[in-house]
């Protein structure tokens, strides 16, 4: 009888102990994502106070020609293409040198420099390129001084060729100190003595980083890359406060987008449906990029 | 290895320490800007060298903003929110931790499972179902739409999983012959020599929600809820020219997160590392 009342007092402990998790599972996650599924065949607006109806496919179908959409799905894959690769060069090399065998002094002070930016807010760097980018701007100084024609003396962010290549530096700029920290972490758990064996071999160099470096720190550079590519496509808080996807949507990424269909134009459903595409093509892409890795192996 | 000090050696780490050295002007120099551009006096903003030191320094900005811009409103909500989803994360998610590091359940590997799913599901997916949801509770531009929705996370779960995990199983065992129950065990036992991950899941927490951004967007629609991300681009879109004072409320926003990593780096980077190796 003890035996059997204490069972049954353990059952209820394990109940009270997850009894939180379980309750935000359902009510933050497992149900939202199931009526999103289920609102992106309907039309919705809430404002009209009418429940959503049933439209079938419609939503789907209609997002594959609508030009705003394949727009913005292009400024993002754009986005994602250009800035990926960069961030992910620039944090490896400098990682790199600070463990190279240069003896790097005051690695330190470097290390949370470079951090800096990634513990400020996505709004406060936006506002600071803001007024950077800005007809006042010393960025807008430094490119006209490079020959950039901006038109009427306007701010960088007001001409549609150079909006967009502005954002994608300000992101690079914000995020390249929290990849340099992931490979820092990579690098350091690579053993010492396998360079100090290689240079007795005689090799070095870049031949030292190809052959050594980069195998060993590859499962890291993945992870860089698949979380990079994630974060990227889901650009949103620098085209809201920057530009609020102009001039002449040549900023508006497919989350900007969402935000302005769901929440501007009231249109839920189909904000439902796009969001579930994007899903989509972020999942294919984590896919495609850890079977690379498993092909790698 | 033998140091070599040749002109080779030397040159390659001059070219070193000018890339690093560059790169790290570049990175602090908009930061610079914010805070140089926050203390002048309204007027010279151009880009000029002249204009790079501030020659009179004012904090007369600050005060505007803080006074008749409702920052000071800004910073209270955003130190409610913030505290309130670190603590309930430092409470809730040990909790969970616990039941799946200790009591060895059946299906807790499937919880484990579902948790590292939904840590996968993408913010945007969630944006519009958590928005009707939230309307239709009641929590629409309250601190509980804020709040509750994150007060229990993956991540915080699988940090003090981990960390449970690591320590020996005796204590509890001591503890239960004394009587103890799992919250006592949990409260009174591990959490004191669990500090570690505590300090690593509050900090991180504390950094997340502080500068959070769409949620807060969304579910709030009126000035004296907004949290100061949400302030800041507020004003943004309403004086998008007046640099001083956004410079201002862009600072009131930053020094905070700036002192917590300046003090708590090892931890802050810790966090941010074990979810990569943890991959």
């Amino acid at each position: 009888m003890v035996s059997r009342k204490k069972k049954i007092r353990n059952a209820v402990n394990i109940f009270i102990l997850l009894s939180p998790w379980i309750a935000s599972f359902l009510t933050f996650k497992l149900y939202p994502i199931l009526f999103s599924f289920y609102l992106s065949f309907t039309r919705y607006n809430p404002i009209r106070g009418r429940p959503p109806r049933f439209v079938g496919l419609r939503n789907y179908h209609h997002l594959f020609s609508d030009p705003t959409f394949a727009i913005a799905l292009k400024n993002t894959v754009l986005f994602v293409v250009i800035t990926v690769p960069i961030t992910t060069v620039i944090s490896l090399l400098i990682a790199s040198v600070l463990v190279s065998s240069l003896n790097i002094r005051g690695k330190q002070i470097f290390q949370s420099g470079y951090f800096m930016p990634v513990v400020t807010s996505m709004v406060v760097i936006a506002t600071i390129f803001s007024y950077l980018y800005s007809p006042n701007g010393y960025l807008t100084a430094l490119i006209k001084f490079f020959g950039a024609d901006l038109k009427y003396g306007r701010g960088i962010l007001a001409d549609p060729r150079y909006a967009l290549p502005a954002i994608m530096a300000m992101d690079i700029w914000a995020s390249f100190g929290y990849y340099t920290i992931l490979f820092l972490a990579g690098l350091q758990s690579i053993d010492r003595q396998i360079y100090e064996a290689a240079a007795i071999d005689g090799a070095k160099g870049f031949y030292l980083f190809r052959k050594i470096t980069l195998p060993l720190v590859s499962p890291m550079l993945l992870f860089v890359l698949v979380i990079n590519t994630i974060r990227s496509f889901q650009i949103f808080i620098e085209v809201y406060v920057m530009t609020q996807g102009g001039p002449l949507r040549a900023t508006t990424t497919v989350v900007y987008y969402l935000y302005e269909t769901g929440f501007h134009k009231m249109k839920m459903g189909y904000a439902a449906a796009m969001s579930y595409v994007l899903f989509l093509i972020i999942l294919s892409f984590t896919i495609v990029q850890k079977l690379l890795v498993r092909y790698q192996r | 290895m033998v140091i070599r000090k040749d002109w080779r050696y030397r040159t390659k780490q001059f070219i070193a320490y000018t890339l690093l050295i560059f790169v790290l002007t570049t990175t602090l120099f908009p930061l610079y800007i914010m805070f140089a551009t926050s203390v002048k006096p309204e007027g010279n903003i151009l880009p000029t060298w002249d204009s790079l030191i501030p020659k009179k320094v004012t904090l007369r900005n600050y005060v505007d903003v803080w006074k008749s811009a409702n920052f000071d409103r800004y910073f209270l909500n955003s130190v409610i929110v913030t505290f309130s989803v670190t603590f309930l994360n430092i409470i809730l998610d040990s909790m969970v931790a616990y039941a799946l590091s200790r009591k060895g359940f059946k299906g807790s590997n499937f919880v484990l499972l579902i948790i590292i799913a939904t840590m996968m599901i993408p913010a945007q997916v969630l944006m519009i179902p958590l928005f009707i949801l939230i309307k239709k509770i009641g929590f629409y531009n309250t601190y509980w739409a804020l709040i509750l929705p994150f007060s229990v996370q993956g991540f915080g779960i699988f940090l003090m999983k981990q960390y449970f995990d690591g320590l020996p199983k005796s204590l509890d065992e001591a503890a239960m012959i004394d009587g103890a129950g799992d919250f006592k065990i949990l409260f009174k036992v591990l959490f004191p020599i669990s500090k570690p991950a505590i300090a690593v899941l509050g900090i991180n927490t504390f950094l997340t929600t502080w500068n959070s951004f769409v949620y807060p967007l969304i579910f709030t629609n009126t000035d004296n809820m907004r949290t100061l991300p949400i302030g800041i681009a507020y004003f943004n879109t309403i004086h998008g020219i007046d640099y001083v004072h956004l410079m201002a409320g862009s600072s009131i926003a930053t020094i905070p997160v700036i002192a917590v990593f300046l003090a708590f780096q090892k931890q802050i980077i810790s966090g941010l590392t074990r979810g990569a190796v943890k991959e």
